[in-house]
């Protein structure tokens, strides 16, 4: 009885039960459609995802390629920089640090300084067991001390991280280039192209633009993480590694350069005496950069940060704030008017237009009036014809030439030689320059064309201006009777073990059409700028220096550079000085140009520099020639 | 003789369906925890754990003699102790709060001679006890109101609240399911179960904003939007999805799941447990475990169906609805589908407490299908 009493007291739920069992088979039916989701239908992202989990790829690093002079010179390679790191949470701040501090010869004060960060990380739950880098770059023997007592040394480790290294320092410098850390938008930039944060990558001239090339290719080992001391290694690695395992590092390839450092070296000996200023040398035959020189420059081992970042930040803080402008290539990125050096291009322009002839002459009392305006002249030469004009650089010749001929005459011939244009070099951004045509002072000046902008133009003055670069293989053109080459700075790609893998031959920009009789006679004037007792370079070259050129004492418009001391205004306001010209005069085999910015008078301050530098590449040369003679003898003699 | 044959009849008959699915999830677990913590690459915080799965089995034998014991004293004794040991409950709850020993942030533990255990997981078993009792003593014919359910909601409220302040939220929500879940047993009138899901409806945010740690609140916003934080509370749920997809259809092999051995999936002993069984056996070892699951929650639903009176129906669905809310809430957890609250998986989560208890309120669960 009473257990029927009590079913009937279990009848209030009775109703739930089937509810309730539904409930409970719908909740553990979610559960399985979810294992449908996850293991059957995604089950392959989930895996790739749990094998990227486990599986590493170590980079094993490459080398970047060397870069060479035309000699086989190193101009930039690699070294080692031994930097010292610190695990704060283990070492000994009582009896390690100090033989530390004292194999380091840590200075007092940068001992101080340096145990009161270690010390404060010590305390930091998160960081004390980051390793920090605690100085970079230590000398060789101090590497070799802690090497020594490595035992002894818990928490402290030197370990060498590879730098680039520029033996010859400044010395071409702009041309060669530095390394600069990869920054973020870069890095998305090159996306793809095996790039990582902390990379460092060619930051202007070779480097910068042969970047691909010298790089190299970084290659991997793939590892399972964390199996270190598993007895089945072997096995593991085998189940869970993907094919390839271990990818080789590719080397960067070496770079030969058609450059001559040791001209470059005579060349910067030279310029010791300027502030500032370019010099550059081409062969006249192939257009090839035989020497180039940037002044001032600066040392490429610093700012490509192989002591550390707190010196390259350093190092731009000065190089950027330097009214000179050390970071600028002055050889190809900057712009000058080119003043009486552009003469022999003005000349020819006239004679091929018939505005003059050989003989046209031209009395100059000093000076050229021309509308409301009196131009100026260097001097007074009396009666001159062509030859003489360019010898003696007068500028009235030249302002009567200009009144006849159209600017855009000018202005063509000059486009033909290269200026106005860029010359193709292709490393660091280069300057056009300016040719100035009718059109452009139309463009430029809301207003009438004036006659007296050809007067200026006809001597390398007014808006023309021209890279050094441009005007050195203008001169070349000259010399070798027409031909104007595309400047050529690489020779040869290698291999690291030397093979040539591409050679890049001399490459013809144009050539031109002149007439040998009218380039004969601006040739000849070239040579007597220098021989003849007036012209203006005679007084200042070297006896025994065979060449012939153009000197330049270009004009400067009077503004004042931002941020230069009132009391050197006067530097910025003086003429720069110039000479272009070709050595031997006869045959020539270079062609060269010498500018020191505000160097005053062409004749008097760029000539002798311009002499040094054609006597010291006479003297390369003979050395060479002798040296190889001296190696071919030995090498018969030394046969069977 | 004839009496042999009567006592043969007449006594209890074990329930051998619920005795082999409770095997074979004690079997499975123990082999799973093994996986889970018996490392075999040397990651040095592991190694502590390499030898759990032997306190695991010593836990099973502890809780299957108590379960035994459970089962063999006519569950209606228990009946008459129902309250005391609610009583008993809530003091040593009231207990951890004043002394506990702090672990992780939280005070669960009472250290009792060599052995610290956790009187919020016995407090489970208390309470199905008293709410099975006091329903079992409140027979009704006419629909529930709010005024009849405050008593068991009162019952239930007390150690929710006490545990909140430990603080651990996983325990108290099961507290709240699993008495809900006997109380739904009960006829209740429209209007009342309206004001309940209103109450519900106002009390969870409120619960939220001002009863939640910010640590608990992460893991529910990490839950919400997974993308937003990959390395925190988010990081684990990630980490358990990929060990489970990486299964597949068969699994990796015993001991052979990357996620659990390499040690990508965290607290694998105790939170993720599901993850590692998944990730070694796959689909189709996850189907089994499961369906072993959802069959002993259909199970006490069908014993409660035939329980003689309304205290041992009200037990049964009680131990059942702890069996399946814990089921679904680590699951649900393990598969990304519920936010990370650290509630155990029955039977397969390391851990002596929630071991014992477990079995003892199966043994009471096989109590109640002895004595239909």
């Amino acid at each position: 009885m009473q257990s029927l009493v009590q079913r009937s007291d279990v009848g209030e739920f009775r109703r739930r039960y089937r509810w309730m069992v539904v409930f409970v088979r719908c909740l553990f039916s979610v559960l399985i459609g979810r294992l449908v989701q996850l293991q059957l239908i995604e089950g392959d992202v989930h895996r790739a995802q749990a094998r990227r989990n486990i599986i590493g790829e170590i980079p094993q690093a490459t080398s970047r390629g060397v870069i060479r002079d035309a000699f086989g010179k190193v101009l930039a390679a690699n070294r080692p920089s031994y930097n010292v790191y610190v695990v704060p949470g283990i070492i000994d701040m009582d009896s390690t640090w100090p033989k530390v501090s004292e194999l380091m010869r840590l200075d007092p004060a940068e001992k101080k300084e340096l145990e009161q960060r270690i010390v404060e990380l010590r305390a930091n739950e998160r960081k004390r067991d980051q390793q920090i880098l605690l100085k970079v770059d230590v000398d060789r023997d101090v590497v070799a001390a802690l090497e020594t007592h490595e035992s002894a040394l818990r928490g402290v480790e030197v370990s060498p991280v590879p730098v680039r290294y520029y033996p010859h320092g400044e010395l071409a410098a702009h041309l060669v280039g530095y390394m600069r850390e990869v920054d973020a938008d870069t890095l998305a930039e090159l996306e793809g192209r095996g790039y990582r944060s902390g990379d460092r990558l060619g930051a202007v001239g070779v480097e910068r633009r042969w970047e691909s090339y010298l790089r190299g290719q970084r290659g991997f080992q793939r590892v399972v993480r964390g199996i270190k001391r598993r007895h089945d290694k072997e096995e593991i690695e085998a189940k869970y590694l993907t094919e390839p395992r271990r990818m080789e590092p590719v080397p960067g390839r070496d770079i030969s350069l058609t450059i001559d450092i040791d001209l470059v070296r005579s060349i910067e000996r030279a310029m010791r005496g300027q502030l500032a200023g370019a010099v550059v040398v081409v062969d006249v035959r192939t257009g090839r950069l035989l020497a180039a020189l940037s002044k001032p420059s600066f040392d490429p081992n610093v700012v490509s940060g192989g002591s550390g970042k707190q010196a390259v930040r350093e190092a731009f803080r000065r190089l950027y704030s330097d009214p000179l402008k050390p970071t600028l290539d002055k050889t190809t990125s900057a712009a000058y008017p080119p003043g009486s050096t552009y003469k022999p291009f003005a000349a020819l322009a006239a004679l091929a237009g018939g505005i003059v002839t050989p003989k046209s002459e031209v009395d100059c009392r000093g000076g050229y009036e021309y509308g409301r305006r009196y131009f100026r002249c260097t001097g007074v030469h009396r009666h001159v014809d062509l030859h003489e004009a360019i010898v003696q650089s007068c500028n009235t010749y030249f302002y009567s030439m200009g009144e006849h001929i159209h600017i855009d005459q000018l202005a063509e011939v000059g486009m033909d030689f290269g200026f106005g244009v860029k010359t193709g070099i292709g490393i660091n951004p280069e300057s056009r320059g300016r040719m100035p045509t009718r059109s452009w002072y139309t463009r430029r000046y809301k207003g009438a064309f004036r006659g007296g902008f050809t007067l200026l133009a006809a001597i390398g003055q007014g808006a023309t201006t021209v890279t050094v670069m441009q005007l050195a293989l203008a001169y070349a053109a000259l010399a070798n009777g027409g031909t104007v080459y595309q400047p050529q700075v690489v020779r040869s790609i290698e291999t690291s073990d030397g093979t040539i893998v591409q050679e890049f031959p001399p490459r013809v920009r144009r050539v031109l059409d002149v007439d040998p009789e009218q380039l004969g006679l601006i040739k000849d004037a070239l040579t007597e700028v220098v021989t003849d007792r007036d012209g203006t370079a005679y007084e200042e070259s070297l006896p025994g220096v065979d060449m012939a050129g153009k000197t330049g004492t270009a004009q400067v418009s009077h503004v004042t550079p931002k941020g230069v001391d009132p009391k050197r205004v006067w530097y910025f306001n003086r003429d720069h000085a110039w000479f272009a010209g070709y050595a031997p005069a006869k045959a020539p085999e270079i062609a060269f140009v010498v500018l020191i910015e505000h160097g005053g008078g062409g004749g008097k301050n760029a000539v002798p520099v311009a002499a040094r530098v054609v006597r010291d590449w006479q003297r390369i040369k003979e050395t060479r020639l002798t040296a190889r003679a001296s190696a071919q003898t030995k090498a018969t003699s030394g046969g069977p | 003789m004839r009496t042999d044959r009567i006592t043969f009849r007449s006594g209890p008959l074990i329930d051998m369906p619920l005795l082999l699915g409770i095997v074979l999830v004690a079997t499975l677990g123990i082999v799973n925890l093994y996986s889970a913590t018996s490392v075999y690459i040397d990651a040095g915080q592991r190694a502590g754990l390499a030898d759990i799965y032997v306190s695991q089995v010593y836990w099973i034998v502890v809780g299957g003699l108590l379960a035994i014991l459970a089962a063999a004293v006519d569950y209606r004794h228990l009946e008459r102790l129902a309250y005391v040991l609610y009583l008993v409950g809530i003091v040593s709850l009231l207990t951890v709060l004043v002394l506990g020993a702090d672990i992780r942030g939280s005070s669960r533990w009472i250290q009792l001679g060599g052995f610290t255990f956790q009187p919020s997981e016995f407090m489970k078993i208390f309470l199905i006890l008293v709410i099975a009792k006091h329903l079992h003593n409140d027979p009704k014919t006419e629909p529930r109101t709010l005024l009849d359910l405050a008593p068991p909601i009162g019952l239930a409220a007390l150690p929710t609240a006490l545990v909140m302040m430990q603080p651990d939220l996983g325990t108290s929500i099961v507290y709240l399911l699993t008495a809900a879940s006997i109380l739904a047993m009960t006829k209740i009138r429209r209007r009342s179960l309206m004001w309940l899901a209103l109450v519900g409806g106002v009390g969870v945010p409120f619960a939220y904003k001002y009863l939640l740690h910010d640590y608990q609140r992460a893991r529910i916003t990490s839950f919400l939007d997974p993308e937003g934080d990959k390395t925190g509370a988010g990081w684990h749920a990630f980490q358990s999805k990929t060990a489970i997809g990486n299964g597949q259809i068969w699994g990796e092999g015993f001991m052979q799941g990357t996620q659990n051995q390499f040690g990508f999936l965290p607290d694998q002993h105790s939170d993720f447990p599901f993850a590692v069984f998944a990730e070694d056996w796959g689909f189709v070892g996850g189907v089994v475990l499961i369906a072993t699951y959802a069959f002993l929650c259909v199970w006490a639903v069908n014993v409660a169906a035939q329980a003689k009176d309304r205290f041992g129906a009200a037990l049964a669905i009680g131990v059942g609805a702890l069996v399946f809310w814990h089921t679904i809430a680590n699951m649900g957890m393990a598969l990304g589908l519920l936010p990370v609250v650290g509630i155990t998986l029955p039977l397969f989560s390391y851990g002596g407490s929630s071991v014992v208890t477990i079995l003892v309120s199966l043994g009471l669960l096989m109590n109640v299908s002895m004595r239909r």
